[in-house]
């Protein structure tokens, strides 16, 4: 079995009182584009934070590539390419220096980095600012930079905290873009994020955390299969005495002839019902489903919406 | 295999500090010399109508060797002390936190980032004495060997207060409150034999006293304190700085949560 990517075991961090993390344990396999889905305050921020190196250890095991991110720092750090939540402000240097002197902080020399250098920027539309400063930058310039960065030195491992927080549709929709071509060149992707589409939409395995514990995890099509609260409602023409035991086997309610049928896959439960109504002579007039998403996953494990946690 | 310095990343991060306050020269540079210009103007040759010669040389030559020093430390302390606080608050340092740099590969380049400042400054003020007062210089290289041991020893100092403060508010306090007092009280503009016995023996204690007299022994060939007393405490700061600025960071108590 090949070394994981990313693996974390029997994570804890307290700030004064506050237990931040209680024990996070999360593996990620190379390759996988892994979304850490949660509300603010939930310890998404903090387990990425001891991973890279910015806040110490507690206790457990943090590794890249099967190395330990304290002792063997220079390899797990050389690995890995972090854009973090807060944009940097630097007022000295053109955009373009502070590309270099970052590809420097990883060994790579100039010259060396200037291919590298010349392609993010082309590719992230900043070559006609190569020469300004961060200050000059609009906010969607800012993040484009941002992303520039944690990839100058062509990292495995791409940890993005947060990336779209507060950035435009447009702006979202060209860094998914962007983040999918990267993943299918090959690179790990941890994302955190608390938006639910994004998770939905960009990662094949989320973890959800919640309390400063991951509380479930998976493909975001067996979350929402096995914890959604997806339905089918049918609109019959009318109810019948005799529906509730041609309808024994199905969990559902109703009212004023529209049954609401609780299912974990509408797709694949509908012909069974539709077939059953149909049989035995009913009058569909109309049929409803309503995909589950993990906005139900996180809702049924923690019993509130992600945005309100 | 990773290597056991990153010489490239450590390269790096000496040409950022020292490219950033090149970037303000009008912040960094200029001022030390128009101050000190003003110093020898307005105290020396009004003074000097008081006091003609202090240890043999006229007054406004006396006060160079001061100058240099009041220069070469605030300048190697303001460099690092700045740097670091600006980058903690401004968001800059999970760069350099999150790259392959070990933390003693961070202090050194720091440390010679505000050396380099120090250095600049403190020989500047020299050639501004040389230039406008024709001032000998008895021991040269021990004069620039002297400013660079201080510039470091200062540099890493304001490494540690720049860990250390959280606001600009306390990093200014620590320079008024305690820099520049010490360093004018160190004997820029006098001669401790002059002062009463009593503040002649709080002047021992002062560390700034013994890196002026330091520089002015090599320079103009006399001083209060012993040039191997001056030399010894000049080294000690150095080391002692130094490895405090290193174990602090290391420990990353004052830069990681």
């Amino acid at each position: 079995m090949s070394v994981p990517a990313i693996h974390i075991q029997g994570l804890t961090k307290s700030y004064d009182t506050v237990q931040a993390l209680k024990g996070v344990d999360i593996t990620i396999e190379e390759g996988q584009f892994f979304g850490l889905l949660g509300p603010n305050g939930a310890g998404k921020t903090t387990t990425i934070n001891i991973l890279t190196g910015l806040v110490l250890r507690e206790q457990g095991i943090t590794e890249i590539f099967g190395r330990d991110t304290v002792k063997d720092y220079r390899f797990t750090r050389s690995q890995v390419g972090i854009a973090g939540q807060e944009l940097s402000v630097d007022w000295f240097f053109p955009i373009e220096k502070l590309l270099y002197f970052q590809a420097g902080y990883y060994g790579i020399p100039k010259r060396k980095a200037r291919p590298r250098v010349e392609e993010l920027l082309h590719r992230l539309g900043l070559s006609d600012k190569r020469k300004s400063r961060l200050r000059q930058l609009s906010g969607g310039m800012k993040r484009r930079y941002q992303l520039a960065k944690s990839l100058v030195h062509d990292p495995k491992i791409l940890i993005l905290d947060e990336p779209t927080a507060g950035v435009d549709v447009e702006l979202r929709h060209e860094l998914w873009h962007y983040l999918r071509e990267m993943h299918q060149q090959g690179k790990t992707i941890l994302l955190t994020t608390h938006y639910i589409e994004e998770a939905e939409m960009l990662c094949d395995r989320v973890a959800i955390i919640n309390d400063g514990k991951v509380i479930t995890e998976g493909t975001p099509k067996e979350l929402t299969r096995r914890l959604g609260r997806a339905g089918i409602t049918v609109h019959l023409a009318g109810w019948r005495d005799d529906l509730p035991d041609l309808l024994r086997n199905f969990t559902y309610t109703h009212e004023d002839g529209r049954i609401h049928f609780t299912v974990r896959d509408p797709e694949g439960e509908m012909p069974e019902i539709i077939s059953t109504l149909a049989r035995h002579g009913c009058h569909i007039l109309s049929v409803e489903t309503a995909k589950s998403s993990l906005e139900d996953v996180f809702l049924s494990l923690t019993g509130k919406g992600i945005n309100e946690a | 295999m990773s290597p056991i310095v990153n010489w490239i990343g450590l390269w790096t991060l000496v040409k950022r500090e020292v490219g950033r306050f090149f970037a303000v020269y009008r912040q960094t540079i200029l001022p030390s010399l128009i101050s000190s210009a003003l110093y020898i103007l307005i105290f020396g040759f009004t003074l000097q109508q008081r006091i003609s010669e202090i240890g043999g040389v006229p007054y406004t030559l006396f006060i160079i060797p001061g100058l240099i020093m009041m220069n070469t430390l605030t300048n190697a302390s303001a460099n690092t002390s700045s740097s670091m606080l600006q980058m903690k608050l401004l968001q800059q340092l999970p760069d350099i936190l999150t790259a392959p740099l070990s933390s003693v590969e961070i202090s050194l380049a720091y440390i010679i980032g505000g050396t380099v400042r120090g250095l600049v400054n403190g020989v500047l003020v020299l050639l501004l004495g040389v230039i406008l007062l024709d001032m000998p210089i008895q021991q040269p290289v021990m004069t620039l060997i002297f400013i660079f041991l201080v510039s470091w020893a200062f540099s890493s100092m304001g490494l540690l207060l720049g860990q250390i403060a959280d606001s600009w508010d306390q990093l200014a306090m620590m320079q008024n409150f305690f820099l520049t007092p010490l360093s004018f009280l160190g004997g820029i503009f006098y001669s401790v034999k002059m002062l009463p016995e009593w503040a002649q023996t709080l002047s021992f204690v002062n560390p700034i006293y013994y890196m002026i007299n330091g520089i002015r022994h090599t320079t103009l060939g006399f001083s209060d304190s012993s040039p191997t007393v001056s030399f010894l405490m000049a080294l000690l700061l150095t080391i002692l700085f130094t490895v405090l600025a290193m174990i602090l960071m290391h420990s990353g108590k004052k830069i990681k949560q």
